[in-house]
């Protein structure tokens, strides 16, 4: 794909650069499938109109087509290992206890009071409990969402118990997290997920990880529009200078997969094509930043002649990760273990693969406030070998004035990253709804992930 | 003012980390969580609605009473979230000759 003729629409790649599969071919420990599967497919290259971001029909349309009806990350199975643990998952003006109710059972309530409506668990809270009880007037609901007590049951002749029982949205299990759906008719889990997606996610063996660090934080901008900052390697040359000498950026692979699942690899530990002559493998291995890199602080980083700095990487970081966590890697590829692997599973998670930059990400409007959203960033580790399951680390909310790095557990070099995304999307929303110009052009291959994920949302919004 | 007393709790054997308890001292329903960053004695009651917090979870230094979800800092008696507005007491302890002792 070293062209640098025109070939047609979608069709054309960065020239004069290996692609991320010629990158991920030299390595020494191979890549599995799901890496070596490319899936593009040219989308169309109308603008994006713009109203979507800040017009507040839109987002009204969003809160009664999309939301209820999309399958959406409430939260980790270990945030309720327990019988009776529970987990408020709030999106707009819904909310839900997810409950384990039976060792290997989870429900997802509305969290709401048959009676008069009082939520009976504020929202984003946790906890364990025997019954659901209203603050208000006392009405209780068992663990299993059977109505236990109404008090002075004589003045409610006109309730039948068999049907107040709690509400339930769906629920669907898989790789560890907890997904719910408002939607009796949406389509199962598996299906809306799409099998050839479904296999990528089942081979990374996500259950088999923690939640380390947990942030969240206010960003100025429309959910979307935080979304699509994430969605390609095309802004890290001038976004993010410090890294862009060894991230194959414009080099990068961008797949769709089905209607709800999108993808980029970016290579890392090569130098990027924009940068290429202009720097050593040597120079590229002192650049070279890391999700993580409290791993491989201290190591000897001077390499051999005619080593590449994608190698030796790759290998103190096998070294390294394996002293640190107490796992083993001896089935993971160095492309695993080095490349940024970001899936966009809608409408608002991003779950990364890799051992490097172990992230997933969660956004959702602001009820009141369709122009900002809760950025949430989770830092998955292993659980170690032998060792019990660590609890999930709570939530860090951050103030709107303060940096990424403050936040306990963030390696700073990533923190600094997500930073100036979030200073981009502050000008972004302002310059969108500033502009003479109502819609986003977009490059064919390495933007397609946001027009993928676009068509989507004009899916469900009924356009 | 009477000078502070501590009060034997209960021997530190009995309450390992991750362990909670709950008895009266005095009158005063004293509840003691020893968490992974130390050990923390609380009022036992919510400040809600007065329903005994001792089968509350304890995670992430904090204690959730069961009955209505409220939620209070093991270290300062703060309430976190609705339906509690109003703090716990929290009650200086200490660790004297194997035994947990709190100025309750």
């Amino acid at each position: 794909m070293n062209q640098p003729a025109k070939l047609g629409r979608g069709l054309d790649r960065c020239p004069n650069a290996p692609s991320t599969q010629e990158i991920i071919a030299r390595d020494k420990h191979p890549a599995p499938f799901w890496v070596r599967s490319e899936s593009y497919q040219f989308l169309g290259d109308e603008d994006i109109p713009t109203e979507r971001y800040y017009d507040p029909e839109f987002a009204k349309r969003e809160w009664e087509r999309l939301w209820p009806r999309t399958w959406q990350f409430a939260c980790r199975e270990e945030h309720i290992p327990e019988v009776g643990d529970y987990y408020v998952y709030d999106i707009g003006r819904f909310s839900f206890i997810v409950t384990r109710v039976a060792e290997d059972e989870i429900k997802a309530f509305y969290n709401a009071c048959l009676h008069r409506g009082t939520k009976l668990r504020a929202s984003g809270t946790e906890g364990n409990t025997r019954l659901f009880k209203c603050p208000f007037h006392g009405w209780s609901w068992n663990l299993d969402g059977s109505l236990r007590e109404v008090v002075c049951e004589w003045d409610f002749p006109h309730v039948r118990r068999e049907s107040f029982a709690l509400p339930e949205a769906r629920v669907a299990r898989r790789w560890g997290f907890v997904f719910i759906n408002m939607d009796p008719d949406a389509p199962s889990f598996e299906e809306y997920v799409g099998e050839e997606a479904l296999a990528h996610f089942d081979a990374w063996g996500m259950e088999q990880r923690y939640i380390h660090c947990h942030v969240a934080k206010v960003i100025p901008a429309n959910w979307k529009l935080t979304m699509e900052a994430f969605m390609e390697a095309y802004h890290v040359l001038e976004t993010h200078p410090q890294v862009a000498v060894s991230n194959a950026d414009a080099n990068s692979q961008y797949d769709i997969y089905g209607e709800h699942v999108n993808r980029f690899i970016s290579c890392l530990g090569v130098v990027s094509p924009h940068h290429a002559g202009r720097f050593t493998e040597q120079d590229v291995l002192d650049q070279f930043t890391l999700g993580d890199s409290s791993f491989v602080a201290d190591a000897e980083r001077k390499l051999r002649p005619g080593e590449t700095a994608r190698q030796r990487m790759a290998d103190l970081l096998r070294e390294q990760f394996e002293k640190a966590t107490g796992t083993s890697l001896a089935g993971v590829s160095d492309s695993e273990l080095l490349d940024c692997f970001s899936y966009t599973l809608f409408p608002n998670t991003f779950l990364f693969a890799g051992i490097s930059l172990p992230m997933v990400y969660r956004f959702r409007p602001l009820k009141d406030d369709h122009r900002k959203c809760l950025y949430e960033v989770f830092f998955l580790r292993p659980v170690p070998e032998g060792r019990p399951r660590p609890e999930p680390a709570p939530c860090q909310l951050l103030e709107p004035h303060q940096s990424f790095t403050e936040a306990q557990g963030m390696d700073p070099g990533f923190g600094a990253i997500l930073d100036q995304d979030t200073e981009n999307l502050r000008l972004e929303q302002e310059g969108i709804e500033a502009s003479a110009k109502r819609g986003l052009t977009l490059g064919n291959y390495q933007e397609i992930r946001i027009r993928h994920f676009e068509r989507a949302v004009d899916k469900y919004v009924g356009r | 003012m009477s000078e502070r007393t501590f009060k034997r709790f209960c021997p530190l054997e009995e309450l390992p980390p991750g362990a909670k308890k709950a008895r009266n001292l005095d009158g005063v329903p004293v509840l003691v969580c020893h968490t992974g960053e130390g050990i923390f004695a609380v009022s036992n009651l919510c400040s809600h609605q007065e329903k005994f917090l001792h089968a509350g979870r304890v995670r992430a230094g904090r204690i959730t009473c069961p009955l209505h979800g409220a939620q209070f800092d093991l270290k300062t008696g703060a309430a976190l979230c609705l339906p509690a507005t109003r703090p716990i007491a929290t009650y200086e302890v200490r660790v004297v000759d194997g035994w947990i002792e709190v100025c309750a």
